[in-house]
This record gives structure tokens, sequence and C-alpha cells, in this order.
């Protein structure tokens, strides 16, 4: 979890990763944010995201990612 | 089209809903799915052949599809884990073709149709060019109405087959239904499979609500195509068609005009068939979400036609940015570049190939691949500049999500949008540059009150009634930007209410409704492509 809050702190820089519960409706991820992080987070854990994984539910908060890779990692 | 062909088209629906009432709730759809034949047959003639072979392709290569993935599930259990990769890597394969197999069919015909004498004309001029006597020859064309809609449909159902999000529909004449639903054949939206087809295929039964709300809904849609648009196009049309006669103040009175005229007349027809859809109780994935009212271009592309940018964006640039050679030059950007560069290449690489195909998809011309270009440019600019931003709000301490800051980026954003109109309305690409010209060399403000500008088919009158027209969209609008949807609380409100609103805006369109000599209206401007 802790690699992946680094990763989101470089895509967008001065949020608060832990607190933030609806990154979509929010407008902090927006797709171009999305596919920065789907290339950082396939790189630095070595998983496989296709663009089915892309759904606004996968990227409301730092856990729904965190879910999300664990299930491509399985 | 005239003016006639609307009370039709309401008729068609009174029609339709009364014989839907009189089937047995399990054969409703097939009512629909005859309506919509009918319909298209009727605009369409023989090039309905077009519809037919996109719906039997589509319907046959995704029973395909859903069997490799069925017979994957079935052995999967009893597979080792390497076995399981290779026998997915084999179905995955043999799924590819089959969506392959789909997508060269049907956008092989929109592209033969729509694009081939555009690429005929390039190819004659780029081998003239280089001193060969050639002509690569042009042919007589029919684009079927509506393809460039229900082909996009067609294709994201086969591609969510693909991912594995739903599974085939199994019942030709079903899948026949979701591609031709009548209120969406002409402009869209373009529906998802699984979010249009349950509620086609459901029976419904007669709701006060879904009829009055839909009833109100066509109203509005009526008022802003017949008693706004049109009005303002005949202005738009008089100045755009001789631009050169004119200084660039008057130029930009067309531009906004244009503006008007394009928003009103597409999301108006967006607003007469979501209506009639919700008649039957059927809701139609929305489209426009008060644009105006975006603070970025890239915010409103989120809500201007937006079925049109989230197909892309689910279908082209997700894809292609997690493509492997996407892949590639991102890890390459990565070693060799900034942190700030090594993110920004492989994104904007993907949003050309994204803009490249919304502006070629409103049609084949040089005009049209501009005009993607200035949207990608302007997102493009907005990307490279984010860091000047952020420290400029951190220097200045102007709140950027503030009213003042809010106000000046919608403001910034409307004037964005207002020249690109003016590029999507010029006859050539050349007329847009020179049109910007005159903007900023020509200015004369003694052209707003000369007489002269109010004889060319927009006179004082027209304008007032638009004026009054746009402050009516501006209220609603700014109360559902807050939350508040007007239309809706009409449709649930007292019938003292509801009928009045509804009387209300009959009058208003046929005492304003901007019907010339024929009764003619406005050909709509997104049926053509």
């Amino acid at each position: 979890m802790e690699d992946l809050l680094r990763i989101l702190n470089e895509v967008k820089p001065g949020v608060d990763f832990t607190k933030e519960d609806d990154l979509i409706e929010s407008g902090i991820l927006d797709s171009l944010s999305i596919i920065q992080l789907v290339t950082k987070i396939s790189d630095e854990f070595d998983v496989e995201i296709t663009p089915l994984d892309l759904v606004p539910e996968n990227f409301k908060s730092a856990e729904t990612i965190y879910e999300m890779i664990q299930n491509a990692e399985d | 089209m005239t003016y006639a062909s609307y009370l039709y088209f309401f008729a068609f629906v009174v029609i339709v809903y009364a014989v839907y009432l009189m089937v047995p709730l399990k054969y409703r759809w097939l009512v629909l799915l005859a309506a919509g034949y009918t319909f298209y047959a009727a605009l369409n003639g023989i090039l309905t052949a077009f519809l037919l072979v996109t719906t039997v392709s589509t319907y046959l290569c995704g029973k395909k599809i859903g069997s490799l993935q069925d017979s994957f599930n079935a052995k999967k259990k009893d597979l080792s884990k390497d076995e399981k990769k290779q026998f997915k890597a084999v179905i995955t394969k043999r799924k590819k073709l089959f969506v392959g197999l789909a997508v060269l069919v049907n956008l092989g015909i929109l592209v033969v149709l729509k694009y081939y004498n555009f690429f005929a004309e390039q190819v004659t001029s780029i081998i003239n060019l280089l001193g060969i006597d050639g002509k690569m020859p042009l042919l007589k064309l029919m684009l079927p109405l509506g393809i460039s809609y229900y082909t996009l449909q067609a294709i994201g159902y086969i591609v969510d087959l693909y991912r594995g999000k739903y599974k085939p529909e199994q019942n030709l004449a079903k899948l026949a239904l979701f591609l031709s639903f009548f209120p969406q054949m002409t402009e869209g939206p373009i529906g998802r499979y699984n979010e249009l087809a349950p509620q086609l295929v459901e029976g419904h039964h007669y709701s006060n609500e879904n009829f009055t709300g839909g009833v109100t809904l066509m109203l509005w849609g009526f008022f802003k195509k017949l008693v706004i648009s049109d009005r303002a196009s005949f202005m738009a049309n008089s100045i755009f068609n001789d631009y050169t006669s004119y200084s660039g103040t008057v130029i930009v009175v067309a531009a906004i005009l244009y503006t008007i005229q394009l928003y009103t007349d597409f999301s108006g027809c967006i607003d007469i068939m979501s209506g009639s859809a919700k008649i039957f109780g059927i809701n139609l994935a929305e489209n426009f979400r008060q644009p105006f009212f975006s603070r970025s271009v890239a915010e409103f592309w989120r809500r201007w036609h937006i079925t049109l940018g989230t197909w892309f964006k689910d279908y082209v640039f997700y894809p292609v940015s997690l493509s492997s050679p996407f892949m590639k030059l991102s890890k390459g950007a990565q070693k060799h570049l900034n942190k700030f560069f090594a993110s920004l290449i492989p994104s904007a690489a993907a949003l050309l190939v994204v803009w490249m195909g919304t502006g070629l998809w409103h049609g084949a011309s040089n005009k049209y691949i501009v005009y993607g270009l200035y949207y990608f440019i302007l997102i493009l600019l907005g990307m490279l500049f984010e860091p000047v931003a952020v420290k400029f709000f951190e220097k200045s301490h102007i709140n950027r999500k503030g009213a003042f800051w809010s106000g000046f980026s919608m403001v910034r954003t409307t004037v964005l949008v207002g020249f690109g109109m003016m590029l999507f309305r010029a006859n050539y690409v050349t007329d847009f540059f020179d049109m910007v010209f005159r903007v900023f060399t020509n200015v004369n403000f003694g052209d707003l009150v000369s007489e002269n500008m109010y004889s060319l088919g927009t006179d004082k009158h027209d304008f007032f009634v638009i004026i009054i027209g746009v402050a009516i969209m501006f209220i609603v609008a700014f109360l559902k930007e807050k939350g508040r949807n007007v239309l809706k609380s009409v449709a649930a409100g007292s019938i003292p209410l509801k009928w009045s609103v509804m009387i209300g805006l009959i009058m208003a369109i046929i005492v304003f409704g901007a019907y010339g000599p024929d009764y003619g209206v406005v050909d709509t401007i997104y049926a053509q492509f």
C-alpha cells in the first residue's frame, strides 16, 4: 500500500490519498492521470491492467486501486 | 426537413406507443423493433441493408466470442496454472480474430462509404503534386442515416464481449433492436448494450410519470430547436457564407449565434429523442451536462456529446494507451526524460490518436482533421502549462476553485469553444484563419447598431426572442448545475403546474417557432454525421 501511495503522490502531488474516498467524482483523477497511474502500477507491481479494469469503481480511492492490483496479481 | 416532419414524428411516437400498450408485456419489444425498422426504412430505403449487415455480422461474431469464452471457462478448472495460461492465450487469440473480423466489416463499411472519396481526392492531389498525370476515381456513395452512431454501438458491444464484460445476445432480433431503437437512430446518443438492451427488451407498463416526463422533455427539445436554433441559423448562415463582406465584429456575432444554433440544435434533438424514449419507460444515456459551465476545454468535452467522448475514451484512448507500443514508449520516456515529460509524452501521443479520430468522425474533410487538432493542441497546452499554473496559484494566493477564477475559466473556455465553432462552421480551413484574422484586425462596433446587420434573416425581434430563449435555458442549466432539475420537478409537480408549463411551451413553439414560408425547418446538423 505504501508503494501505491507513493505512486499516487507522484501522479497527483499534494493530495492526501489516505482520506480521499471519491477520486473520480471529485475530479482528482481524470482519464489522463489514470493512464499515468496505470503505467506506473504495471511497471512497479509487474501486473497487467487491462482496459476492462479502467472503470470508475476501481479508482474511487487508494484502497479500491489496491484491490484492483491484488486481483490483477491473482 | 419540414415543420410537419416533427409533427409526423410526434404522431409516430404516439401511434407506436398506443400499439406498444395494446400488445402483451412479453412481446412489447417486438413493437419497438418493428417501429425501428419502419422508421429507418422509410428514411433510408434500400440502404437499410447496411444496418442488416452490421446487425448480422455483429451477432455472429459476438456468439462466436461467447462460445470461445464458455469453452475456456468450462475447461480451466481442470488445468494447471501453466496450462491455463497457455489455453487462455490460444482462446484470446481466437477471440481477437472474431473481434477483428467484426470491426473490419463494420468499420470497413463506414470508412468506405464515408471516407473513400476524401481519400481518393487526397491521393489524386499527391500524385499530381509529384508531376504524375492521373486520377483516382470518385464514387457515388450514399451514406446510410445514423451509420456513424450504430456502427460505434456495434463495435462497443463486440469489444466489451471480448473483454468479458457480459455474455453475448443469443437472440438476433433482440440485438437488432439494440442497434435500431428508433429515437436514437439519427443522432444518438451512442448507447451501451448492458445499459440499454435490458430496458428495450423488458416490457414497460404505462406510467404517468414517464409519459408526462417524456412529453415535457420533447417539448423542451422542440422549443430549443424550433424557437432558438432555427432562428439563430438564418443570420449565422448569411454571414458565414459571405464573411468577406463583414467586419470582424459581425463575424464574432455570427460565431456566437452559430454556437447557440449548434448547441440548441443538437441538445434539442437529443431532448426530443430522449423524451420520446422516456414515454416508453426507456432512459437513454445523458449526452449533455451543461457544457458551458466547463472550466477547461477538456471538461467541456466531458460535458458535450458525452457518449461520443466516453466511447473514444473506452474503445480508443484506454486500449491505445495500454497497448504494448505505447507502454514501450512510456517506459522509454521514463528512462530518458524527466518525470513531467515522461508522463506527458505517452498521454499526448494517445490523445493525438483520439482527437484525430474525433475530428474525422465528424466528416471526411481536412477541416474536421484541423478541428480535432485544434482541441488536441488546446488540451496539450493545458497539460504543458499545468506546473506553471500550480506555481501561479501558490504564489498569487488566488483560489483556483473560488467563484472569481471559476467564472473567468468558464468565460475563457466558452471563447475557445467559440473559435472551435467558427472552424466547425467555416466552409474551408483557410476561411477560418481568414475570419480569425478579421476578428482581431477589423473591429467595428458601429456594425452592431447598423440596420444592415438586422436584415440578414434574423431581425431585432428575432434577437430579442433568442436572448429571452437563451436566458431561460441559462436559468434551467444553472439550477441543474446546482442540483435542481426543473424539467423533472415540473413532470412530477401538480397538475396545474404541469399543464401550464406544457401549454406555455406549446404556445411558445407555435407562436415563436422560426418556420419559414414553406414551413421549412433547418436540417439537424448532427444527423449528417
